[in-house]
Order: structure tokens, then C-alpha cells, then sequence
């Protein structure tokens, strides 16, 4: 499996698309977006930081696990750090895919795992 | 020996520092050298990384060149 894994403190803005073979059925794209709200209070945006070389193993070996599970081509992962406004994107990420079911589950079981054990953090005050 | 200490987020903002060098044994944990610089930090909710793989707060460090105090993450 192909794994890209970049933080950045600039907008993020989608790579472009290449496709590691003609196998490639499914491209899934996700973006999170700051919300305007969180826990009820109204926000300019969030003040997000990492411990990123620990980040880039771990996301890392949570890409390698999945892809046993939920073969999968190719992983493009983007996490902003810094201050991101509201309404501006925070995580990007890209899983390439011959087809789309282990490509979904593949998304969705990566972003639980990075909320869950990737050293990343959001505060909600200025820098 | 020395150890890197690291701090994120609030737990950052509570010590007042990202980053110190500690003086510390390899037969020590990091709840030993943590409790040992910052007495009234609550460690219950941290965890602890060395050498950037999470482990227990009561194992020694052993020739480990960093420490880093992980509150709940929140990335994405």
C-alpha cells in the first residue's frame, strides 16, 4: 500500500489525483471542516497541534493494519496544524481503492483510530 | 542520564513548557521523573509515550532519550 502522510500549516489543498494502477475502482476523498460551533459555543476557529514525528508512526502503522483488513492501494493523508478558521479544512484524506466497500470501511475505521490514539490536538484559543 | 520531556496541548499550558531535559535513571518510570518535576500534575487521563510508542506509566525507561505526556487527542 502506498502512504502519504504530511501536516501542514498552510490551506490544505487536495494533491492531485494519480492513480497507482488500472485496477483502481473506488477514490474516496474526505475533508473535516472546522464548524462554526463546538459544545455549543461559537468559535473563529481552532488552534490544532501534534507530536508529529510519533503522529506520522503511529497513523502509519494504523494505515498498515487497515489495509490487511480492507485492502487498500493507496492512503493520501493531510493534517493541518496551527490555527484553522472556521469553515476552512483541518484533515484531508484520500483512500484509492479497487473497490469501494474496503475503501469505506477503510475511511471510516482510519478516522476513528487517528481520533483515538494519533498524537493530534484541538484547542479552541488563538495562537 | 538525560531525558527529553515533551508537553502538548494543555497539559503544555499547565507546565508552562514543550520541551525540558530532565535528569533521570533507567531503572526509574515515568511517573517517578514526571512526579518528580511537576509534583502537582494530575497524570490520571495522561498518557505517556517513550520513544513515541505509548506505555505504561510504572515501566522503566531504560536507555529511552524522550518522555512525552499525550492528554486525550483530538485531531481530525
Amino acid at each position: 500500500m502506498e502512504i502519504s502522510i504530511r501536516f501542514t500549516r498552510e490551506a490544505i489543498v487536495a494533491p492531485p489525483e494519480v492513480l497507482p494502477s488500472r485496477e483502481i475502482g473506488a477514490c474516496l476523498e474526505f475533508q473535516g471542516i472546522v464548524r462554526e460551533t463546538e459544545g455549543g459555543v461559537a468559535l473563529a476557529g481552532l488552534l490544532y497541534e501534534a507530536h508529529e514525528p510519533m503522529a506520522v508512526l503511529h497513523l502509519e502503522r494504523i494505515f498498515r493494519q487497515l489495509s490487511s483488513a480492507h485492502p487498500c492501494a493507496a492512503v493520501t493523508f493531510i493534517h493541518r496544524l496551527g490555527w484553522v478558521p472556521t469553515g476552512e479544512a483541518s484533515l484531508f484524506v484520500r483512500v484509492l481503492a479497487a473497490h469501494r466497500g474496503p475503501a469505506l470501511r477503510f475511511m471510516a475505521e482510519a478516522i476513528d483510530r487517528m481520533k483515538a490514539d494519533a498524537p493530534i490536538w484541538k484547542m479552541t484559543k488563538p495562537e | 542520564m538525560q531525558i527529553r520531556l515533551l508537553a502538548f496541548a494543555h497539559t503544555r499550558e499547565k507546565l508552562g513548557f514543550h520541551e525540558t531535559v530532565v535528569e533521570c535513571a533507567a531503572d526509574e518510570s515515568p511517573r517517578m521523573i514526571v512526579s518528580r518535576l511537576a509534583p502537582a500534575l494530575e497524570l490520571e487521563g495522561l498518557r505517556v509515550a517513550v520513544d513515541f510508542e505509548y506505555q505504561d506509566w510504572d515501566a522503566p525507561i531504560g536507555a529511552a532519550s524522550e518522555i512525552a505526556l499525550i492528554p486525550p487527542v483530538s485531531g481530525g
